[in-house]
């Protein structure tokens, strides 16, 4: 387990949600996106979270990422409240715990693929050559070594999304998030993508899924429902044993 | 039906006896549909009075368990058919869920949301149990039961996805609360 822990019992948290809400306006044109919810997310678990559109669940994932910042409550990231971190600090938490992948890629088309996932560790100061490296490092361990002087419109949609995730994890993230990243997937492909994730979280890394496909959110170990901005469920395989 | 298909395939490429078909039977489709060997019986004994399979031993030369079994020119053909016709269900099969819901949401009094709630993750607890065994699996050598196991849980996920669609159609004509809490 690449993570640091104090404690040498259990699985430490990774992500913590303490009665945390997010809503927008004020008064009569408040709209509330998540009402207070409290959530744990612990190193080597993989949460999937479902829920019709507009039940909160890019909120939820917009806030552990930092990119959002709670109207109350606590949003706490690898021991760090998120909400009380200023924006540089929320810059350096994106790049060095926390990675995104989205459906829709992001991937720079003029960069090849070791290119783009070297990008984060660029723009945290690494110097080019062990920026490569590490690189280099995450394509092999999603299985993309030797496309990585492939550009993104020489790779498939899955190869891509791939890529995506050797971005996000770069340079040993612990804690990856991901938007519908199977959306635009065929499912083998998307199945695929979701075995990465597991195997991410398997290895002691830590994930977040929001997905509203159930064959996907079923690699997770635990699926939480999302309804009009409230948990209101929660599942585990039958054969899951309490942590 | 399948059982009747499949001992047909499995002697359309080597006479066998009961339970040399129990084993194949049983091995080509993922060890998830175990047969008793009464009901391999039963299956060739039917199969037999249609013309479809016919027994290689002479009456009597040996026990039923060792008494080998060919397939017919009928049942080739039969078998032949079989594989050309695609396999069309019987619309509307009666499905215990769907009529769960109907006569909730005909009911009136009774709380769907947490119907649809409860339903929905029994099945997403059941796809993360299919999902466990599929990560397990070798994609080479489980193949059969792989393929099993993709077809389970796309019927559940297609189960999933209709709760879904229920959820929102009633919800768009308000028999289900905007703001649902269990």
């Amino acid at each position: 387990m690449t993570v640091s822990t104090t404690g040498s019992t259990a699985a430490s948290t990774m992500v913590r949600l303490e009665g945390a809400a997010r809503w927008f306006g004020a008064g009569h044109t408040r709209v509330v996106a998540l009402h207070p919810t409290s959530l744990e997310v612990k190193a080597g678990e993989l949460l999937a979270v479902m829920g019709p559109s507009g039940s909160g669940k890019t909120t939820l994932l917009s806030l552990v990422g930092g990119l959002d910042k709670p109207s109350e409550g606590k949003v706490v990231v690898d021991g760090k409240d998120v909400g009380a971190m200023k924006s540089r600090d929320l810059a350096i938490l994106r790049r060095r715990t926390v990675g995104y992948v989205f459906q829709d890629l992001n991937l720079l088309a003029g960069l090849t693929a070791a290119e783009n996932v070297a990008i984060p560790l660029e723009l945290d100061g690494r110097a080019v050559g062990a920026a490569r490296h590490a690189a280099l490092d995450a394509l092999g361990s999603v299985g993309l070594g030797d496309l990585a002087s492939r550009f993104p419109d020489d790779l498939s949609g899955g190869e891509q999304q791939r890529v995506a995730i050797a971005r996000a994890l770069v340079g040993g993230r612990p804690i990856l998030l991901a938007d519908e990243p199977t959306g635009a997937l065929d499912s083998m492909t998307g199945e695929s993508v979701m075995r990465l994730l597991r195997r991410h979280c398997d290895g002691g890394g830590t994930a977040i899924l929001v997905t509203h496909d159930a064959a996907h959110a079923a690699w997770a170990h635990r699926v939480v429902f999302l309804r009009d901005g409230r948990i209101v469920d929660e599942a585990r395989p039958a054969s899951a044993t309490a942590a | 039906m399948s059982v009747r298909y499949g001992i047909l395939a499995l002697l359309a490429e080597a006479p066998s006896h009961g339970y040399q078909l129990k084993s194949a039977f049983e091995r080509r489709t993922g060890s998830q549909w175990l047969l008793n060997i009464g009901q391999v019986y039963t299956t060739i004994q039917r199969l037999e009075q249609k013309g479809l399979v016919e027994s290689i031993a002479p009456d009597g030369a040996a026990d039923d368990d060792r008494r080998d079994y060919r397939i017919t020119d009928a049942g080739r053909a039969e078998l032949e058919s079989w594989f050309e016709n695609p396999v069309v269900l019987e619309e509307p099969s009666r499905d215990e869920l769907t009529i769960k819901v109907l006569l909730a949401t005909a009911a009136g009094s009774v709380d769907l949301t947490s119907l649809l709630q409860r339903q929905r993750r029994a099945s997403v607890e059941q796809l993360q149990a299919y999902t466990q065994r599929k990560a397990t699996a070798d994609p080479e050598r489980d193949v059969a039961f792989l393929i099993l196991l993709d077809a389970l849980i796309f019927r559940t996920e297609a189960e999933i996805r209709w709760l879904d669609a229920c959820d929102a159609r009633l919800r768009a004509l308000g028999l289900i609360e905007g703001e649902g809490v269990r």
